[in-house]
């Protein structure tokens, strides 16, 4: 995303966010509800099930979910959620606007131990300490029929942050995260973009869809993906669909049970390290709000 | 007859006033307090609570805590203890100067500890443990459907 680009990106979403604060029929945050949280605190939740994420990487196991930490603490513009973290500038009730720094998702496939494994998708078992995708090689089969090794390498934790906009509009919530890599690593760029609505109520719980994009550039996915010489990406697009159904189950307790199946962009599906077209994480369990 | 006329005259004023003010009592006391006030000032019992305040800090939902209601009177009496909208919470003496009762509790708004007749008709003394909420702001979380444990 170059300067320019971004800057007109940048207005866009504050006219998005400034629009839909004047349309805005949703009240101010009075008490704490689903939408709101008092200024000053933490909250802490634990879910505890049997799940796993399957990974399209070659050599690499499926990552289990059985513990899920979560954790969020709001100031009164700063906020820090999981490990993300960021400053709302704008927040009208139906619609918010903030700069969020974000870390990048695809590290969780090359090392079990990537904290997005311990806070999103489980602890680690001690057998994932290694980070077992900078020792893999992979054989790579070019088009004149050669065989050449996939080169084995360290891929680094990175952020990336800019704009995020989120907005509600009756029971549709939707975000928007317009971000760039900031660490220094690949200089990527990377659109997040998904809409959630409740389907239906099932035995006095929930059940709700969430559909979304990620868009990343050529130079996250080859980052993560590509080696120079070998194979070169160009950017890709990756849909998702989930569907979650919530229950409470009284006191501070709720079952939570999701299935999320995310289609990988010919980009990387295409790439000599990875071997599945499609990423699927699934989690039954209960979750404790402390 | 003109001395009469005013005896009657003056009569007929005070029993209109006495009249006009049993009517603005009716009006503004409910009958009950109206005697349980009379009766807890005419018996001079006395009822105290510990703590007599609960703070919720920012991050508290409710109050748990150990309540101690103490009362007593100059005379041996006949009485219970209630906690409004508790029907659960009852605790009667019966011909005691004096009595103390202890009950973990867990509430959320204020609470009007009563003592009353055995019939409990009439309120003897009242006292109420107040529930004070640390000025809290609120904020929209953020919405992240694009996160898995969104």
């Amino acid at each position: 995303m170059d300067t320019k680009h971004g800057r007109r990106l940048l207005i866009a979403l504050v006219a998005l966010a400034s629009l839909s604060t004047a349309l805005a029929d949703d009240s101010e945050c009075k008490g704490p509800s689903a939408d709101c949280v008092a200024v000053g605190s933490w909250s802490f939740a634990l879910s505890l099930g049997a799940g796993v994420r399957t990974n399209p990487v070659v050599h690499q196991s499926d990552i289990p979910l059985i513990v899920v930490p979560q954790f969020s603490y709001y100031g009164k513009r700063f906020f820090i959620d999981n490990l993300d973290a960021g400053v709302t500038l704008l927040d009208g009730g139906a619609a918010t606007l903030s700069l969020v720094a974000t870390p990048g998702y695809d590290r969780v496939f090359f090392y079990r131990s990537d904290l997005q494994n311990i806070f999103v998708g489980g602890f680690p078992t001690l057998s994932g300490q290694t980070p077992s995708g900078s020792g893999n090689s992979v054989e790579s089969t070019q088009p004149a029929g050669r065989a050449q090794r996939f080169p084995a390498r360290a891929r680094a934790v990175t952020y990336l942050a800019g704009p995020e906009w989120t907005f509600k509009y009756h029971s549709i919530s939707g975000q928007l995260d317009l971000l760039h890599e900031i660490t220094g690593r690949d200089h990527g760029d990377e659109i997040r973009a998904a809409l959630g609505m409740p389907l239906a109520a099932l035995a006095h719980g929930p059940l709700s869809a969430n559909i979304g994009i990620t868009w990343k550039s050529a130079g996250i996915v080859n980052y993560y993906y590509g080696a120079p010489g070998i194979y070169d990406a160009g950017a890709v697009l990756d849909p998702f669909l989930k569907l979650a159904y919530v229950h409470p189950l009284g006191g501070k307790w709720k079952f939570t049970a999701f299935v999320e199946c995310e289609r990988l962009g010919n980009a990387i599906a295409n790439s000599p390290i990875v071997n599945a077209r499609y990423v699927t994480t699934t989690f039954v369990g209960t979750t404790y709000v402390f | 007859m003109s001395n009469s006329r005013l005896s009657r005259t003056n009569t007929r004023h005070r029993c209109s006033a006495s009249l006009w003010a049993a009517l603005a009592a009716c009006l503004f006391f409910p009958a009950a307090e109206l005697a349980g006030a009379a009766t807890a000032q005419d018996n001079d019992i006395h009822l105290e609570l510990s703590p007599r305040i609960c703070t919720l800090a920012a991050r508290d939902k409710q109050c748990r805590t150990e309540v101690h209601a103490q009362w007593s009177a100059p005379h041996e009496e006949s009485l219970c203890l209630v906690v409004l909208d508790r029907p659960s919470i009852k605790r009667c003496w019966e011909h005691y100067a004096r009595g103390t009762y202890s009950i973990q509790l867990t509430f959320v708004d204020d609470l009007t500890f009563q003592l009353r007749d055995p019939e409990l008709q009439n309120i003897l003394a009242s006292e109420v443990l107040r529930v004070i909420r640390e000025a809290l702001h609120y904020r929209h979380r953020r919405r992240e459907p694009w996160n898995i444990f969104e």
